[in-house]
């Protein structure tokens, strides 16, 4: 009699653990990311570091303004561009442009960059995340989706 | 029938049902010690604070919406538009400040007072843990605000947790509930914020209430009077008998005008500074913006901060779990022996120590001299006295100073960043040779600005800076140079003949 | 005696519950969050603030900040409300960035414009531009502005000026013809330099619009037109 009531919930819980461990474990394997248009590539002008947005597009229907996501956009000539993150490589603080110094700066803890997104200056392991992107249509394309961060970077 | 004996048959109807008599009469008249005097109202007061976050919270709960879409203006319109809907954030606010700073205040006193020693060393251990499930209900608390701060505060935990070895974007996908900060995560920090950690904070309180019952309230230490675990419980059983004085009304009195007194005072502090935020609005693409964590949390932000780059990461990860075991160990290390703390020096220096420790990293937290000053350069005008007296170059020089964003990083006459140093009297330090290369090449921690500055930029920068140092005091030469260098001289000054003797 | 005391414990959070709900005076409590108020483009409150944290750090008042100072009437004296507005969207010379949208800056065209009114409004007080001051470079005989150069503005800003040298070929490579402009126009009473009709040596009741036109001219064919021009 114990030993069937033990064996009876231990299947039933087991069953139930199914639903329970798989909504609460599924973050862990999400880390998607999707081609997503910037808008004409013409926007870019050559020599210049331009902010742009983009709606995430793996968002989902609660994120609100938290789907936004920005990038800075170097187009280094006529389709030549770099994509980065906006995310400081060391703790993921929104960088800065100046294009004066043309430097990126970071508020948190004094990140610096230069404009290729290289390390210039402070606690940043590295340099500066970049997105792929391609140009289709006269429109800029980038691959974004999950936060970057140093495991896998965009 | 009159009153009283109406009320005692009530009593005694409920009392022969449930025996809460029975059950709570010895909790009130249980004896403690006589000289347990107003040292011992801290952890009463965390209660009292614990108690208030309960009630405001679960009112704030009836309002707030857990919709990352949502959160924000539905905290505007608790503040704005609900009934005392803003005092009600305000004492949640405040209370939880207070808690945080109750809880660590008789944390300290019964580390000093070893009140943890043999047979209290589980009280300590829930106290341990109830530590952090305090620290975690006032972080989740500020994910709630769901504004600037909380979206980049959050960012900063996705991106340490991204930093575990191996399994770290696992790490960060469980913390955020996704791959992005976004609606999952303010639900499941809601869940956390709400569900998880009240409960378990309400069950570690149950039990820490029961230990205390289980193993009394200790006395004040004396030099001398050592805990031996061999005879103890008989020995302090016997002392409460005969010295001992019941917990209330003796004890609970003072307990209760010290907690009144915090009340008056958190009643006071929310209805003259109000609610904390909500700040900016929680778009990600609005990056005009400064993240900083709540006060109990500046000092880890301080720590993170001041760490050489090498051993951030395994800092960063191994030093909560350090933090963890060593607080938990501390019974299990000396759980008897002496308890005055005149006796234990060495512990005395490590709680002073840890204090100081805090609070200096809390204020390099506050004041977070690494961080630039994002608009130094459009904002803070190149004062009078570094003007005056220069010539066209020089001043073109200061225009250049801002231009190229110097002055974020850099103060002159204590306006502007301090992540390099101030530089009012740079010309004392360095030639200009010095500067040129400091400024063309940088170095660790100053970015190279040679490939943005052109040679007539530079020039006037450097005959700037080269007037910056206070009057008549000489300005940096090169040890052992054969001719002096030409020298700027400032108004006011006069040559000094030694430039002329050596010609 | 331990009731009453008691009872007078009690009584501190009930009193200050009575505190707090007789002041049904709650909205005027000072913790009472503000409601948000955007200040309004162009008004004084959004100028100051843009001013303040787009501006000041180069264009302050008096003796403070490198370039003209903007809270002073010297240069509304001299400028127009275009060469403002052109000067905020696209930059000046050398030092002064541009802030329009061209460049990614914050400011669209019509709230650039907006800071100039405003501005003029909060500093500009009572200053009417001076009619022959059009605000812009007016083209000049380089010939005739050295000679009135040598005269007029040699003593202090010539090579070897008390004030330090104005023909310094690096400073003329940071300043264009446009800043020699209205540094001579609008002058910097705080720094010394007199404003292009104040007394000057040998010039008592300052200089005409030409003689400005010629010596800005002068002062132009002195600059280097590339770095090897500078060498020594």
């Amino acid at each position: 009699m114990f030993r069937f009531g033990a064996a009876l919930l231990g299947v039933g819980g087991a069953i139930a653990a199914v639903p329970i461990l798989g909504t609460l474990l599924a973050p862990a394997r999400r880390q998607a990311s999707a081609w997503v248009s910037l808008g004409s590539a013409e926007a870019f002008p050559p020599g210049q570091t331009r902010f742009a947005t983009f709606l995430n597009p793996i968002r989902q229907p609660t994120d609100g303004d938290a789907a936004k996501t920005a990038c800075w956009v170097r187009c280094i000539s006529p389709g030549k561009y770099q994509v980065f993150a906006v995310n400081c490589a060391h703790l993921g603080c929104p960088v800065r442009w100046f294009a004066q110094s043309r430097l990126f700066m970071c508020p948190c803890h004094g990140g610096a960059y230069y404009e290729d997104g290289s390390r210039a200056a402070g606690p940043p392991p590295r340099g500066l995340f970049e997105y792929p992107w391609k140009i289709d249509g006269g429109n800029l394309l980038i691959e974004a989706g999950h936060l970057p961060g140093l495991e896998q970077s965009t | 029938m009159k009153a009283p004996r109406m009320f005692g048959v009530a009593i005694d109807w409920v009392e022969s049902r449930t025996g809460a008599v029975a059950f709570i009469a010895p909790l009130l008249t249980h004896h403690v010690p006589r000289n347990a005097k107003w040292w011992y109202v801290f952890g009463s007061a965390t209660l009292m604070f614990f108690t208030i976050q309960i009630v405001t919270g679960v009112c704030l709960a009836t309002l707030y919406a857990p919709s990352a879409a949502e959160a924000w203006e539905s905290l505007r319109y608790i503040d704005q538009q609900v009934p005392f809907g803003w005092m009600l954030r305000a004492l949640h606010g405040w209370s939880s400040n207070a808690m945080v700073v109750m809880m660590a205040i008789h944390m300290l006193q019964v580390f000093l007072h070893a009140s943890y020693k043999f047979p209290r060393e589980l009280n300590w251990v829930t106290g341990v843990f109830l530590l952090f499930t305090v620290l975690a209900l006032a972080f989740t608390g500020q994910v709630m605000r769901w504004d600037q701060d909380a979206y980049w505060g959050l960012g900063i935990g996705a991106s340490i947790a991204d930093r575990v070895p191996l399994i770290g974007n696992q790490v960060r996908g469980l913390l955020l509930g996704g791959p992005i900060i976004g609606g999952e995560t303010l639900s499941r920090f809601f869940a956390l914020h709400v569900f998880v950690l009240p409960g378990a904070a309400i069950g570690l309180v149950g039990l820490h209430l029961a230990l205390i019952m289980k193993n009394g309230i200790s006395e004040m230490p004396k030099p001398g009077a050592t805990v031996e675990p061999a005879t103890y419980r008989a020995e302090y059983e016997q002392r409460m008998e005969k010295d001992g004085v019941p917990f209330y009304p003796d004890a609970a009195q003072r307990d209760m005008v010290f907690c009144g007194a915090c009340l008056v005072l958190l009643v006071v502090l929310a209805a003259v500074y109000g609610p904390f935020g909500p700040g900016g609005q929680p778009d990600p693409t609005l990056i005009d913006t400064n993240p900083r964590p709540d006060y109990p949390f500046l000092w880890i932000f301080g720590a993170v901060s001041l760490l050489p780059p090498a051993s951030e990461t395994a800092v960063m990860l191994v030093a909560p779990l350090v933090g963890v075991l060593v607080l938990v160990a501390v019974p299990f290390l000396a759980n008897a022996g002496e308890r005055a703390p005149s006796r234990r020096p060495g512990m005395v220096l490590v709680a002073a120590l840890a204090v100081m420790a805090v609070a200096a990293l809390t204020w390099e937290g506050k004041t977070s001299p690494w961080s630039p000053v994002m608009d130094g350069w459009s904002a803070l005008p190149t004062p009078s006295h570094f003007l005056t007296g220069r010539t066209p170059l020089e001043v073109q020089g200061a225009n250049v100073f801002q231009f190229a964003q110097c002055r974020n990083c850099h103060s002159l006459n204590g306006l502007g960043g301090e992540r390099g140093p101030a530089l009012d009297a740079i010309a004392t330090r360095m030639t200009a040779d010095q500067l040129m290369r400091q400024i063309q090449q940088g170095d660790g921690n100053m970015p190279a600005f040679g490939r943005n500055l052109d040679s007539a930029q530079m020039t006037a920068l450097v005959s700037f800076l080269t007037t910056l140092r206070p009057e008549f005091e000489a300005p940096a030469v090169i040890p052992g140079a054969q001719l002096p260098l030409p020298v700027r001289q400032m108004p006011g000054e006069v040559a000094t003949p030694v430039a002329a003797g050596t010609q | 005696m331990n009731a009453l005391r008691l009872l007078r414990a009690a009584s501190l959070p009930s009193l200050c519950g009575a505190l707090l709900s007789s002041a049904g005076a709650c909205d005027r409590l000072p913790g009472r969050p503000e409601s948000a108020q955007v200040a309004q483009e162009g008004s004084p409150e959004w100028t100051a603030h843009v001013f303040n944290t787009s501006c000041r750090g180069c264009h302050a008042q008096g003796s403070e900040g490198a370039a003209v100072p903007l809270m002073d009437n010297a240069y509304w004296r001299a400028a127009t409300d275009e060469q403002v507005t052109q000067a905020v969207l696209h930059g000046q010379g050398v030092l002064m960035p541009a802030f329009g949208p061209t460049v990614g800056g914050p400011f669209t065209p019509s709230q650039a414009s907006a800071l100039t009114r405003g501005m003029r409004a909060l500093w500009g007080g009572g200053a009417v531009r001076s009619p022959e001051m059009s605000g812009t470079v007016v083209a000049g005989n380089a010939t005739n502005g050295k000679a009135i150069f040598d005269v007029a503005c040699a003593a202090c800003h010539g090579a070897n000026g008390s004030s330090g040298s104005v023909t310094d070929p690096m400073y003329l490579r940071l300043v264009s013809d446009q800043g020699l402009w209205t540094a001579v126009v609008a002058g910097r009473r705080a720094l010394g330099s007199p404003a292009w009709n104040e007394p000057m040596p040998g010039r008592p009741n300052g200089l005409t619009t030409t003689e400005v036109a010629d010596v800005v001219a002068y002062l132009s064919s002195e600059r280097p037109r590339s770095m090897s021009e500078m060498q020594p």
